[in-house]
This record gives C-alpha cells, structure tokens and sequence, in this order.
C-alpha cells in the first residue's frame, strides 16, 4: 500500500524530493500483535511525535513538512527505509539500531532529539519496541508523505539532459558568425558589429564618440587606475592622426607598470586576497604580498591565461617550474584559517571548501560550493561531483603559520648555497670534533671526573639526542602504561611496528613550535608513547624535561608521576620529588606519556637526566674546566667556541621566502562523500573527477615518479580547466574583462554562469571573444586592445532620451557606462593630485595612519597596526596592508573587496559616512594641503584665478570654465572676507572642494 | 523592452538583479530611497525603478519591536554564577568530580567543581532566583524572560563571537543588525540604522568583523559610535570650520555638481551624491544631539548610575542606547567587556573579582534602561538581548584558583520587552550547570527570535549569494523560541 498524505502535498514545494524511488519500493512488514500495537500506541507514538515528527516528516508548528536528511519517522516503512544515515532500525540485530544510538547521546555528532536527551523511561520504551520488531499501527504502517517535484513539462535544471547539455554556457564554445551591419563604421571591428546589430534590432541609437579629454581619462583610469598628466592630455588632444594616436595612447598604458597594479587587483578581488588569517589572532600570512606582485607582474608581463591558471593551481608541479610559479601556489593559502577551531576535522573541510568555491566561481563561474550538503538546487552539480572536485585538493597539507613557507632559489642559487652549507656544516663537525677532545681532557682531569659522575642522560629529548619511543595514536588497552604491559618486542628497538604501536624517534608534533626539533609528525588528537631505559643505580637528582602541547600525563614503572595542563612554549625542567624517584628501580625502567590536543598545534617531547644539565655543564667549563689548560690551549679553545658559536649563529641564507602550496606526499588521500556536508559522517567513498555535466572523459590519474612531493592531481585539474575544450574558462575571463572595461558583464553574473545566475545579454559576442581570446594565445592585453580599438567602447556616456525610455539600463550598450571611481582609484588620485605619489612597486605592505578611533576597535591595543616610514604611506592603495579584522575607513567606506568570499563586482553605495570622510578625514584634509602647496608652488599665491583653473584642471582633465573659475574664486573671497581665512588657508579650502567633486570621482 | 531579464528564481528576482546591477552603474543602494522620502525623486521617474535597501519597509509579519538593543557580555559570563541557580553546585565545591566539559583547555571528563561565588535571592511576582551580583537587574525579573539552555558550536572566542553575531563559525556573514537593517530599513535618514558601542578596554576579538554585513553591500554595517567627544568618525569638521564656513564650501560644491549633474540628469547616483552632503551635514548636528545627554534630568541619569563613578560609562551608554531607539535606530549593540582576558568577562582566573568587576559596572545601567523604557511605554517595541558568547564551566580551568574555562554545551541568555513574555524562565542544564539538558536552544534559534519579534520571518528573510538563498538562521531554518513570547 502505498498512502500519500493528499492534505499536505499541496503545502511543500520544492526540489526535495530527492529520492523518491525509494518511496516506491515495497517493505514487508509482518504480522503484529494487538498488544504490540497498543503499546505502539500508547507509549511509543506519543514520544515520537512530540520529538521527532516535526522535523522527519509530520507537520512543523506552522503546518510545513519538513524531511530533514530524507528521513521519515512516520511511519514503520519510513524507519526501515532510513534517510541520509541509512535505515533507523536494524531488523535483524534490533540492539544496534542507529535510532537507539541518536538517542543515546552516546556520540557528540549523533544525538537526537538535538533540542535535549530523552528521558531514561522514554529511552527505555523505544529500547524495547525496537527490540519487539518496531510495531506499528495498520493504518499508517506504509505511510509516506511525496514533497511536489517541481511540475512541468520542462526537463530540471539539476539533471544532465537535453536542456542542461544545451544551455548556453556548458555548449561548446564555437566561433558564431559576425553579424552584417550596413554601417561601414560598425563593421569594421566585429565587436561592434555585434553591438550595433542588436542596437538596431531594438530600434537604439549608439551614442556619438566621447571627447578626446573624456577618452584619455577614461582610458588612463580603465588601465592604469590614475588619472591621466595634464601634458599626456595635452599631446593627445593635438596629435594630428586621432586614430593611431588612440591605439598609441592604448599602448603605452598597457606597457605602464600601473597596469598591472590595476588590473591585478581586479584579480585580487576575485581570489578574496587578504595578508592575515581571521579570528582571535588574526596572524599574518608571512610573505603572502609576494603572490601580490606575482598577479600585478603576470598581468605586466600578459603571461597567457592558461598559464596564469596553471602557475596558481599547480605552479610547483609544473615541469618548467619557475620561482614565480611556485610562489603563485599561494593562491591555496589565501582563505581565512581558524588555528583554534572548536571542530578541528570539520575545518579542515571549510578550509577546503573555501578553496573549492573560490576555484569554481572564479575560474569556471560555476557555484560548486552549493554542492557541499546536498545536490546543487539550480545546476546539475551532484554532492558527489562536489567531492571528486574535493579529491584534487585533499592531499594539500593543511594550513599553519610556519611549515607551508618555503624557501625559494634558483638552481644555480641552489649550487651555491649547497656549497656554502656544506662548507659551513664542515666547519662546525671539526670545530666540534676539536673542541670535544680539549673538554675531554677537561673532564679527564680530577675536578672534571668528579663532575662528571654527576651526569647521565638516561632519555634524551630530541634537543638533547634521538631517542626510539613506541608510539600509537589509537586509543591502547587500559593498562598501557604499565610495567607489565608488553608490546612484542619492546626491549628489542630494532624492530619495527607491532599491531597498532609504531616505533619512532622522540619529539612527535606538527610544525615546528619555537626551540623544538620534531621528528616524528603527530596530527592527531591524541598519542601515546612508551620507552625503556636501564639504571645500574637509583640516582638521587633525576630530572624531567618536558614540552607539552597540550595536555600530558607522565608514568614512571605503571606511576603517574606528573599531570601537565594546557600547552607551553619552551622546555620545562623539574625535578622529581622523592616519591616518584621511589619508582625507580635498577634494570629496566618504563617511561610512559599520553598526550591530547584539542586546539592548535600540538607536540610532546620529553626526556630523564641525572645530574648536570648543559647550563651546569657550561658553567663548569667556563669557570673550572679551563683552568686546567695551559694559556695558549685556553686561548685557542676559546677562539674555538666563539667560531662555533659564530657559525651556528649564522645559518646560510639565500634565496626568497614564500608561503605555497604543499602535499602530504605522493599517494592520494581517500576522499569520502560527507553526508550533510559534516566531517562525522562519510559516505561513499569517491575519485577524483571532473564535474559530470561536462561530459569530459575522465582524468588519468598520474603515477607519480618515486620521492615525488605531491600527487599530481592538481595538475590534472589545472590542464582541464586551461584546456581550450574548457566551454567555461574563456566565457568566463572574456566576460570579466568586459566587465572591467564597460562597467557590466556581458553575462551580469560573472561569477555564476548556471541556471542561478543572469542570463548573458550578447551570448554570441561573449561567445565569439572567447575563442578569438585563445586564438590569441590567451592573451589578456591583445583582447583588450580589440576591446578598446572598439567604437563601442569610445561611445560617449551621454544620455539620450529615446534611448532612455527603449534602454534605461544600458542592457544594449547604447553608449558607455559612467563610473565612480574604487576606493583604491580615489585614494590614489588624491594622492596624484598633491603630485607627490610613490610609484615604487612591490615588496611588502605598507601601514597607512590610522584613526585612534579605528584602532579602539581591535581587541589588541593598536590592533597590530604598524607604522611605515613616511614615503612608504604615499605609495599606490594596492599596496595597503589587508588585515581581515582591521581595515582602512578610507578603503572601506568606498566599497572596497571582501576578504572572505570572491568580490566580482564592487557595491557602489553613496551613503553619508562617505561625505563626512571627504570633508572631514585627516587623510583628505592632510592631501588638500599638500595639494594647495603644489598649485602654490606652480602658480604662487597672488592670482586666484590661476590657481583654481590650474586646481580643477589637475582634478579634472580638462579646460575649465570660466564661470566655474568664478564660482571658486568667489568662494575663496567670501573665505578670505566673510569667515577671515587667511590665502594660504582659503587655497585649502578650495583643494578640499576639488577633491569633492562628483567629476572627480566619476567617471564619463 | 528588457527581453533578457534574468528569470525568477524563488520568487526573488528583484534583489538580486538590482544587485548585478550595481555593476553597471544604475544603483545608489543607500541613498535613493532615502531621496525618495525627502521628496528629492517626486518628480523623477527615474527613481521609480530603484529598490533602495534602508528604505523603511513593511514588517514580514505583524512585529512586536521596532529596535533592538543587544547587550553584548562579550567573554562570556557564567551562567551558574548570574542567573542559573544551582543549589547542588554548593556543596561540591573543591571536590573532583566526573563531568564532561570541553573549553580553551580541550575536552575533560572531569574536573574540581569551584562552587558559586554569590548567594541567590528570589525576586518578582514569579519568584525568580538571581544572584547577588545582579541586585538592580534582580527588581526586573517580570520583565525578563531566561533562556537557561542556550548551546552554541563553539567554546572558543574567535569563532563563538562570530556566530552569536552572525550566525557562523566563518567570518563573511553579515551580522544580525545588518539583517535588520536590510529586512526593515531605517526611520531615521539622520543617523545610521545600526550603532555599536564598544567597551573602553577596547573592541571584542575580530573587531569590525563583528558587525560586518559580509556578502551585503556596506551600507547595512554597523556604524560604531562613541559615548564621549565625537560620537562618529569624521563627524567634527576639521579644525577652524565653523558652521557657516562649511555651509559657504558646502554650497560651492553643490553649485559646481549641480552644473556636473546638468549633462547627465538621468545618473541618480550624481543626484545622491549630491544629497549625501547634506544628510552628512545633518547628521553632524543630529548625531551629536541624540547623544547629547546634558537635556537629560538629574534623575533620569541616575537611574541608569550616572552619579557613581563605576557605573558612569556603561550608564551612558545605555541612556544613548534609549535616546537611539527614541530616534528610530533599528539595531544598537553595547559591550561589556572589550580586549582580551579579564578586560572582559572571561574570567579564567578570579571568578569572584571579574564577574564582580563586570556585573557591578552594567547591573544598575541595565536595570536603570529596562525601567526608563517601560515608564516611556517604550519597553513593549523595544527588545533587549543580553548574553555572552557562551557561558562557563562548572568546574575550575587551572589546578587553583575560582577560573572557569569557556562553555557552549550550556549557558544562559535573557531578553525582555518586544513581545517578550516577562517573568519566564525556558529550558535547563543539568544540575551543575555543566550542559543544557532540557529544551535545548541554538544560537540560530535565538537569532530567529529576534527577527520574529521585528516581524521578520526568519527562514524567509533572504539574500541571494553565492549561488543560494542565504539568511541568518542557516539553509535548515529555524524557529523562534515561542515559550518566551507573549
């Protein structure tokens, strides 16, 4: 029988059906009892509609159905059936039931009713009907109740079928036809054919040329992001053939180095480019400003796309691997990282999937991330194709502070530092050597034998020397600290690993805390570990050294003879009291130590000595030891040391630092499907694989050479994505770089090419620009000169009524779209403007001065903010340190990018707090004096009309009008007369005005 | 015309499409609405197509409150030892016990329980037993609703801050007063719609990120303000602008932008840009009058502590906060407790001198609020959040010393006015205090509280980003805490 709740099908619309097959298939129930029944009836079905009906298939409070992880508990049949964890009961062994272990709160991430455990009676009534085969009533046994699919004889969106194979941007990307145009002028580039085709079809006008002033500001700002000098304006203006002068001016700002600054920072903006990591500590991404300078010098150099794609996914793995192709693998550390979450394996994912969106909005405008949970609700991207895409990730080492920076170096670098190391390393073993034997006969000596016999490392910690431990990081028996407790073997340290117990060298932890020395890598939350050592004698001053991170228990012989809390940052040495040296024995001893992490880092390392520690030692030497050598063997061992310490002081340095990419090595991780997005719950296992609509054949998984560092299989990604059989990549660049030239996206939704997103307003020209875009080598610079050479885009921005009524939102492009300029372009004018910007390119961030009031806002004093010398606060905005918790009001308060998700296109809000930073800001008001004293020292200070025009002329590009000279001056006079402004102070005023002007701030 | 109009999708086509629309430059999202009501688009049809996002709107749902005020005990303040009354905890104290806790120092499952500092007291027509600590707060209890079973996702500040503001572990999100903000708009076009005032000590961990409105344009952030000096950035005209010399620059400049604007009449943004000079030049006299306390009676100040000096800055702060509300701000956020440690509530050493140094700072100022509120008939359109991050664990963090370490298994947060049922208390932990037993709530759950009581309908109060509908309480939904509203 199969019942459907006619009442409530009507009520839920939506897609979430999901998987409604199953509805369909017939379950068997078998024949219960009327007192089975009546006790369903009576004790059973009243707990389970007063907890769990509301969310698995019975009315909410407002009537809804809900049907949350496709788990139905109204019925026998939706038990059996089970949902996203499989079935809810076990027919056949009814005790391990997975809605007996929901409810018994047993497992952090599995606990049902989530609003509060279930009374112990309640648990128990649910116990024993589980254990009675689950009865139910006849009536409902079977029921189910269907959520509508979406209706219609249109095929879904969600499915790979006809329609989805054939929308417009998972088609093949094939050259279409230019269109005819009568116009000679139109035809001439095909852009504008295209243009002016559709123009025409919906009866538009295209809007006349701009001016050559209007032109060459708009080109200078669209390029370089700063306004033109007045003697460039000057010299385009008058160049006799307009034409060539154009595509002269086109060159020269894409040869500017200020290109890339621009053009780069678009590109920032996509990958949420930021230099500190988010949350309590907001640390910084150590050298993370050199992927900074490897986007601006990419697009400088006009590497082609496909490369650019491949140096960030993949750059270490590239046959020709360069410096710079490494240091573009930052690209996978540019995410916010919580070092301290309070899920550590859940955030791995996020970290993942924060990667995962980035790479599918920006490269593929594809919303991979909505995939995570469940199937995507508007495209066909299956939870399974989010975890194959998942897989060429997964192997990439986790984020952390210190261990994903590299060292970087040419090759010959590499010789000659190899030479200078070695050279250095010799030094040091013969210095050791030497200097060893002189303390030897120190020690030989009878002060020094009698210190000496103090001294014995019974278990070095790994500063000290390498100590074999057997370790596990799976929970051991109970009395695995025990004397008594033997792992085969264990006297025996040449042998290897015994059931789950390992053997390695001391010092377990991730990375590399300050004055450590890891050997052995502990990522889990736990460890265990066990070693051996002999006395002769109980020793009477036996010390422990220990670094914890972070909480430890240490055992002597099966005695707990230390508890540790928390983490620390350096070696504690300590004592053992008289009770714990109580269990020493002679012979064999048992040191033991469990440690566990929730946070962070972790590491353990500890070590047993008797007597001296190297301090002492030292001080021995230092003060006894050598007065038993003879003066010039003293001065000589003297000379000795101070070269040792000289030379360890000073490693060999060479090469650059950059924070990159890495692997956990060469063997792919295994990659699971997560149910409901949660690090708790896997499901299928899944391979590496592109997504299924594409239709791609599927990657060849590399075999990796041997010592390979990484699996290859972001390579495997970055050449599918940079493949020119890719229908996405150049639609999806080609549409940003319109975008970035005409102010809109041919497809207004850059990032989201799927059914979700907006609908392309020219799909042909969009189409027939990708594939001149590879042709072209993927040059960004060729399609931007055929963009710019365009008529199209030197259309004036002028309004025209007719059109305005046909056209009010410019869909067709009738004529170009104004602009205000980015927060970055009006800092960097204002700046322009006083003439004294620093055009000086890369390196690191710089601090501008912030507000007292913006730095109260930080929880640290300061809010870390530093200071930078005063040449370096004039240099260009993208140059600005980006911290996540503290940002420039100047920046922000014009819309400047988001940090923690893809920024495609910037808001442009026009909201008070930005008028009030205009007038009012130190920065604007600091400017327009410094702008003042530039007109002052060109013009002097007699002639206020020369300085007003020479004032509006710098903001503005163009010949001023008398009227507006008067307006100004007029203004400067009522300054100087009415309110008693003395010249110098009125000039002020008058440069404060110019910087606040709509024309210097948009653009035509 | 518009033949290539993006399809619908959930019915919700408009916001996103106005949204890729800033892109080509048609979209002034703060200010056209704002425009709109001072009649400056009457006779431009233009504005006619602009959706202006802090345009006053209707209400969702027929909301109880008109603003918010959130009382931020930023730190976390223990649950046990304010309003969580455990009477067994006493006895224990000292002892080790077997409890399962999880906080800065990692997951235990066992600890020495620090017995409450502070005797309870009942207070009120419903009997409610609050602390010692909170003596003023006490005389309110039948305005005050307590939700003692609050559980949170994370025990840690940097993550459990950006969820109690924002609804996730990640930053990104925007805050619950931008969701305000963007679901009602502003009544009052002369200030911000969304205040925060922080603590002296300084800004909670992650600063600005705390009132960020994320993947929504900036127009929706919150706007700190100051209780003393210039209560907004840049508001004071720099040094030697008078009044009457900004208003001869002022109409200098919008000479020269009206001649601007004459070519390009159908760019509103130009019009607006305009105009944001003079809602700036109001604001610089109005911001300052809303918090300019001195028109305040003697009287009135001391209900909130002003005459004591301890109680002096908090008591500000929530006089402004009334003043805001009276002014139609929409969202007001106060911290207690600012920079890290014992600047705050996160008491990991001396429980007995933090939380007496926190609570004897706000205790009064928050009675003094409550009551100011209710005597204006305010109280009733004006909800008040209070609560932390998390709450604190029953047992002691260090091996000495009365220091509780972080807790989101359990904790309590209280509300009153704005629909609340006064006088009730929903949910419990068990009997230490340790983790919510009864009726447990999440932050999301709270969060749709909130915007149920400002008519908001929290699972439908969305966004379109990122390829999906976003809204505060998470794809799954959520529902308002209904035995707390009246």
């Amino acid at each position: 029988m199969h019942w459907i709740d006619m009442k409530r099908v009507g009520l839920v619309v939506g897609f979430l059906a999901t998987s409604w097959t199953m509805a369909a298939e017939e379950i068997s129930h078998p024949d219960f009892t009327k007192s089975q029944v009546d006790f369903f009836e009576n004790d059973v079905r009243p707990i389970l509609e007063e907890n769990c009906f509301r969310c698995h298939g019975g009315p909410d409070r407002r009537g809804a159905v809900k049907i949350k992880s496709e788990f139905q508990i109204i019925s026998r049949k939706g038990l059996l059936l089970g949902g996203a964890h499989g079935p809810a009961v076990n027919v056949k062994n009814p005790a391990e039931s997975l809605l007996l272990e929901m409810v018994s709160y047993k497992d952090d991430d599995h606990q049902m009713p989530p609003d509060g455990k279930l009374s112990p009676e309640q648990i128990g009534i649910l116990s024993d009907w589980v254990a009675q085969g689950s009865p139910w009533s006849p009536e409902d046994i079977d029921k189910l109740v269907v959520l509508e699919k979406r209706s219609g004889s249109v095929l879904p969106t969600t499915e790979i079928n006809d329609r989805t194979l054939n929308y417009w941007s998972y088609k093949p990307l094939k050259s279409p036809e230019v269109p005819q145009v009568e116009d000679p002028e139109w035809a001439a580039n095909p852009i504008d054919a295209f243009i002016y085709h559709q123009l025409k079809e919906e009866g538009l006008q295209p809007n006349p040329k701009a001016s050559p002033r209007t032109l060459i500001r708009r080109a200078s700002y669209n390029l370089t992001g700063l306004p033109p000098a007045p003697q460039e304006v000057e010299k385009f203006e008058e160049a006799c053939n307009p034409n060539t002068a154009w595509s002269e001016l086109v060159d020269e700002l894409l040869a500017k180095p200020q290109y890339g600054e621009t053009w780069g920072r678009h590109w920032l903006d996509l990958v949420r480019y930021a230099e500190s990591n988010g949350f309590e500590r907001d640390s910084e991404k150590n050298h993370i400003w050199r992927y900074r300078d490897y986007v601006i010098d990419s697009f400088n150099e006009d590497k082609p796309y496909d490369r650019f794609i491949k140096e960030q996914l993949a750059g270490d793995e590239l046959e020709d691997a360069t410096i710079a192709s490494k240091i573009a693998t930052g690209f996978h550390r540019l995410m916010q990282w919580d070092d301290e979450p309070a899920d550590r394996p859940q955030h791995v994912y996020d970290v993942l999937d924060d990667n995962i969106r980035v790479t599918t909005e920006v490269f593929l405008g594809m919303t991979m991330g909505c995939a995570r949970c469940h199937d995507h609700k508007g495209d066909p991207i299956s939870q399974k194709d989010y975890y194959r895409f998942l897989g060429f990730f997964h192997n990439v080492t986790q984020m952390n502070r210190q261990s994903v920076i590299e060292n970087l170096t040419t090759a010959e670098e590499e010789l000659e530092l190899a030479r200078q190391r070695q050279e250095r390393s010799q030094a040091i073993a013969k210095l050791e050597v030497d200097i060893a034997a002189v303390e030897q006969g120190m020690f030989e000596s009878e002060a020094g034998q009698s210190f000496n016999a103090k001294n014995q490392i019974l278990v070095p910690n790994s500063r000290q020397g390498e100590q074999r431990w057997a370790y596990t990081t799976q929970k051991p028996e109970d009395n695995w600290f025990e004397v008594g407790y033997r792992i085969n073997d264990e006297a025996d340290e040449s042998v290897g690993d015994s059931g789950q117990w390992k053997r390695s060298l001391g010092g377990f932890g991730n990375g590399a805390p300050g004055n450590t020395r890891p050997r052995t890598e502990w990522t889990s939350q736990d460890i265990w570990l066990r070693t051996t050592f002999r006395l002769d004698e109980i020793p009477t001053n036996v010390r422990l050294s220990i670094y914890h991170d972070e909480d430890a228990q240490v055992y002597l012989n099966g005695q707990r003879i230390g508890s540790f809390e928390g983490y620390i940052n350096d070696y504690r040495t300590l004592p053992l009291s008289a009770e714990a040296r109580g269990y020493l024995q002679t012979g064999r001893n048992t040191l033991a130590v469990h440690c566990s992490q929730t946070t962070g880092g972790q590491y353990i390392d500890l070590g047993l000595q008797v007597g001296w520690n190297d301090k002492d030692r030292a001080a021995w030497i230092a003060d006894q030891g050598v007065k038993s050598l003879s003066e010039s063997d003293r001065e000589a061992y003297l000379s000795m040391t101070s070269e040792l310490d000289g030379l360890k002081r000073n490693p060999v340095r060479g090469g650059i630092e950059a924070m990159m990419v890495q692997e956990s090595g060469s063997q792919p991780k295994d990659t699971f499907v997560l149910i409901r997005g949660s690090a708790h719950a896997p499901g299928d296992q899944v391979e590496p694989k592109f997504p299924s609509i594409f239709g791609f054949p599927q990657p060849e998984i590399p075999k990796q050479p041997e010592g390979a560092q990484t699996t290859g299989l972001r390579s495997v990604l970055a050449d599918w994505i940079a493949s020119e059989k890719n229908p996405r990549t150049a639609r999806v660049m080609m549409n940003r770089m319109w975008q970035y030239h005409f102010g809109r996206g041919i497809c207004p939704s850059p990032n989201d090419f799927g059914y979700l997103g907006s609908q392309p307003t020219h799909p042909e020209l969009l189409d027939w620009l990708a594939v001149q875009f590879m042709e072209s080598g993927w040059s960004v610079k060729a399609m931007q000169r055929l963009i710019m050479s365009s008529k199209t885009y030197q259309m004036s921005s002028a309004p025209h009524e007719g059109n305005l009524a046909k056209d009010p939102e410019n869909l067709n492009f009738w004529r170009f779209n104004m602009r205000r300029l980015t927060a970055e372009e009006i800092r960097d004018s204002i700046m322009a403007m006083t003439g004294r910007l620093n055009l000086k390119m890369g390196g690191p961030s710089y601090f501008p001065v912030l507000p007292e009031a913006v730095l109260a806002t930080s929880s640290t004093k300061g809010g870390k903010w530093g200071e930078s010398p005063e040449d370096e606060t004039w240099r260009r905005s993208v140059y600005v340190t980006v911290k996540r918790s503290l940002q420039p009001p100047s920046l922000t308060d014009f819309d400047f990018a988001d940090t923690d998700a893809p920024c495609p296109v910037r808001f442009v809000t026009t909201v008070p707090t930005q008028a009030l930073n205009m007038l009012n800001s130190f920065f604007v008001n600091e400017k327009a004096e410094q702008v003042a004293k530039r007109l002052i020292e060109e013009v002097g200070t007699e002639n206020l009309d020369l300085i007003v025009r020479r004032g509006l002329e710098l903001a503005l590009s163009r010949e001023v009008e008398d009227s507006e000279v008067a307006t100004c001056v007029e203004m400067m006079h009522t300054f100087e007369n009415k309110h008693g402004l003395s010249r110098r102070e009125s000039i002020d005023r008058f440069c404060l005005v110019a910087l606040n002007l709509n024309e210097f701030v948009y653009l035509d | 015309m518009n033949k290539n109009k993006t399809r619908n999708f959930c019915g919700r086509t408009s916001r996103r499409e106005f949204l890729t629309d800033v892109a080509g430059g048609f979209a002034s999202l703060a200010l056209t609405g704002m425009l709109a009501k001072e009649g400056f688009f009457s006779s431009n049809a233009e504005a006619a197509q602009f959706v202006n996002p802090l345009a006053p709107k209707p209400p969702m749902l027929p909301g109880k409150a008109k603003s918010v005020i959130f009382l931020f005990m930023y730190g976390g303040p223990s649950h046990m030892d304010t309003f969580d009354y455990k009477p067994a905890l006493y006895p224990l104290d000292g002892k080790t016990i077997p409890v399962k806790t999880f906080g800065r120092g990692g997951k235990k499952n066992e600890g020495r329980v620090v017995g409450p500092k502070w005797d309870f007291k009942q207070y009120g027509q419903c009997g409610k037993y609050v602390s010692d600590l909170f003596p003023h707060l006490g005389t309110c209890v039948d305005d005050m609703a307590f939700i003692h079973s609050m559980t949170a996702d994370s025990p840690i500040h940097g993550s459990a801050m950006l969820m109690m503001n924002s609804g996730s572990l990640l930053s990104g999100k925007p805050s619950m007063g931008s969701w305000v903000n963007y679901g009602l708009g502003s009544m009052n076009n002369n200030l911000p719609g969304y205040v925060v005032m922080l603590d002296k000590k300084g800004g909670p961990i992650s600063g600005a990120k705390n009132w960020s409105s994320g993947y929504m344009p900036a127009s929706y952030q919150g706007t700190v303000f100051r209780s003393k000096g210039d209560p907004i950035l840049n508001l004071k005209n720099v040094q030697g602008m008078g009044s009457a010399q900004q208003r001869t620059l002022l109409d200098t400049l919008n000479h020269m932008n009206e001649g601007h604007l004459k070519n390009r009449f159908d760019n509103s943004n130009l019009a607006a840009r305009i105009a944001s000079y003079e809602l700036a030049y109001n604001m610089q006299s109005t911001a300052p009058e809303a918090i300019d306390l001195d028109t305040e009676p003697e009287y009135i100040k001391n209900m909130y502590g002003m005459d004591q000096d301890r109680t002096e800055d908090f008591g500000r702060k929530c006089l402004m906060a009334r003043r805001l509300v009276e002014r139609g701000v929409r969202f007001i956020q106060l911290y207690s407790g600012g920079a890290h440690n014992d600047d705050n509530w996160d008491a990991h050493g001396d429980l007995k001198k933090n939380h007496d140094f926190h609570a004897g700072n706000t205790d009064k100022p928050i009675a003094g609020l409550i009551k100011d509120l209710k005597q204006r008939g305010l109280l009733d359109e004006t909800l008040i959040i209070w609560g932390g991050e998390f709450g604190r664990q029953p047992t002691a963090e260090y091996a000495n010393g009365t220091g509780r370490d972080h807790n989101s298994y359990g904790f309590t947060m209280w509300m009153a006015g704005g629909g609340i049922k006064g006088g009730t208390s929903v949910g419990e932990t068990d009997e230490l205090g340790s983790m919510a037993v009864k009726d447990r709530f999440r932050v999301k759950d709270l969060h749709a509280t909130v915007l149920n009581q400002m008519g908001l309908e929290p699972n439908n109060l969305t966004y379109f980003y990122g390829g999906l509908d976003q809204s505060l309480v998470g794809v799954e939904g959520a529902d308002p805490i209904y035995q707390i509203i009246s």
